[in-house]
């Protein structure tokens, strides 16, 4: 049954953006008629490989605007590279924001349901797990409440407890376990380090506190704008980044 | 291609339950007469269409109470009116969505359409309602109304994948939708007859792909005979607009995470 393990396999992966400027039309027109292109490129990610097996937890790591969350979203499935190959096998669970798959007027409760859904489960899958999501989030109280009377810790408990409970072979967790308070934060990462023991995930961790990072990953993927400076083991690379820091200071 | 286009429908239906019930849902919440907005909406726009067109202009409908006549096209306008103002904004109401996670992007304007169709579904009552008050028989030809609706909402369906995505890239197609909108209710036999249309210019008119299905309720309605050219011209438009909104949509979805 080899299918049923995850893996990631990024190939020679570039991701170009266009970045839209806006231009009144009386600008346009002119670039359009001469032929210039009309929006200027940018490389988010330049010939990235890298290979993530079943069982292993990575942190990603990087300035802001490395290109951190461009990987992510490669790995979800929602944008395609500009050049090179990604293979992902497996389902892919992402810890969505705050507020995307969400609805204000609707309940707790409902949330779960559609977020869940979201995340490719059917009803019966959903039934299956809903009182262990409800528990996990600590927020029994509060379940039939609507989404608009929730704090915005509440949203991300809410948040992290479908994404965690869905059972999905690939978790993306971005940044953040930050907005919980330290009891939550404690009680995720506790679950996070249960399912990497069990060996059958994999868990993709990008995150701006060393030490969470540290804790959590055996291997860690440096990226510095747009291209993969470092992969291995966490305080080796976490040695080069700092360093890459201070030359720039 | 067929696979493609069953794909929401079987692989990921309890998303696009899930997705039309949070629109359902969520639309009348925080107010005070909710659901009931459903009736009171077309009624309201009932009441001033009759008013004006029965009242002030007059128009001839062979016979039918006026109400009855306008009641069997604006229903099926409002749904269609609605549905493609919502479904315009859906991509860009979701783009934090789009950004995260994967899932065939077609069920969020398809879950619009659904939801609508509720919609249909109550206000229908109330055409049945009218149609019992005015003493209207019920022929057997109103089954027709099912494979003419069949037609209207893949219809839809290919206008709202165009409007959908194309408001993602620019988001111009918004108020253009709007004014689309208006224009072509005008431009469809909806609050006149058909008869009213310049014999010279029928063909012209005709070839918007609603009058067929409009015409097409009330022959089925009112037991009129079917014309059947018209018809066949807006099965034939509908499906060819499917077919390019289907192929637009999937094409350009595959950098909605990049422009969203």
């Amino acid at each position: 049954m080899f299918n049923n393990f995850p893996s990631i396999i990024f190939k020679n992966v570039s991701k170009k953006f266009f970045l839209q400027e806006d231009k009144t039309f009386k600008e346009a027109l002119p670039s359009l008629l001469l032929g210039k292109p009309w929006a200027k490129e940018f490389s988010a990610l330049n010939d990235i490989s890298f290979e993530i097996k079943c069982g292993e937890t990575v942190g990603i790591v990087g300035n802001n605007g490395a290109g951190k969350s461009t990987i992510l979203k490669l790995i979800a499935g929602v944008t395609v590279p500009t050049e090179g190959a990604i293979k992902v096998n497996g389902n892919v669970a992402p810890l969505i924001e705050l507020g995307a798959g969400f609805h204000q007027e609707l309940s707790g409760l409902e949330n779960i349901y559609l977020n869940a859904a979201i995340l490719g489960m059917h009803k019966k899958e959903i039934d299956l797990v809903i009182d262990k999501i409800i528990d996990f989030s600590g927020l029994a109280g509060f379940i039939h409440q609507p989404l608009k009377r929730y704090s915005s810790g509440m949203y991300t408990r809410l948040g992290f407890a479908v994404a965690v409970c869905v059972n999905a072979p690939i978790l993306l967790i971005d940044e953040v376990l930050a907005v919980g308070d330290v009891g939550f934060q404690k009680k995720c990462l506790n679950h996070l380090k249960k399912i990497k023991q069990r060996k059958d995930k994999i868990i993709i961790f990008v995150s701006h506190s060393e030490q969470s990072v540290k804790n959590f990953c055996e291997r860690v993927i440096l990226i510095n704008q747009g291209r993969l400076l470092d992969d291995g083991p966490a305080k080796i690379v976490f040695d080069k980044y700092h360093q890459l820091n201070s030359e720039k200071v | 291609m067929f696979k493609q286009l069953i794909k929401p429908f079987v692989s990921y239906k309890y998303l696009l339950f899930q997705l039309t019930t949070r629109e359902i849902k969520a639309r009348y919440k925080q107010s005070i007469i909710g659901y009931a907005w459903i009736i009171f909406n077309p009624l309201l726009q009932l009441l001033v269409y009759s008013f004006v067109f029965s009242v002030i202009f007059r128009f001839p409908t062979g016979g039918i109470p006026y109400s009855i006549f306008l009641f069997v096209g604006l229903l099926p306008w409002i749904y269609l009116q609605t549905s493609l103002s919502s479904s315009a904004l859906v991509l860009v109401d979701n783009s934090n969505l789009l950004k995260k996670v994967y899932f065939p992007r077609e069920i969020l304007p398809y879950s619009i359409i659904l939801a609508k169709s509720i919609d249909l579904a109550l206000s229908l009552l109330l055409l049945a309602g009218f149609m019992l008050f005015y003493r209207i028989p019920f022929h057997p030809a109103i089954i027709f109304t099912v494979p003419l609706l069949l037609l209207q909402i893949i219809l839809m369906c290919g206008i709202s994948l165009l409007l959908s995505s194309a408001n993602l890239f620019y988001r111009d197609i918004q108020y253009v939708t709007t004014l689309m909108l208006l224009m072509w209710m005008y431009l469809t036999p909806i609050v006149y007859p058909l008869s009213l249309i310049p014999g010279n210019l029928v063909w012209l008119y005709k070839l918007n792909p609603m009058v067929g299905i409009i015409e097409g309720y009330r022959s089925s309605v009112f037991n009129y005979p079917f014309d059947l050219g018209t018809i066949l011209w807006s099965i034939i438009s509908s499906l060819t607009i499917f077919i390019l909104g289907f192929w637009f949509f999937k094409k350009s979805e595959k950098v909605f995470a990049d422009i969203a």
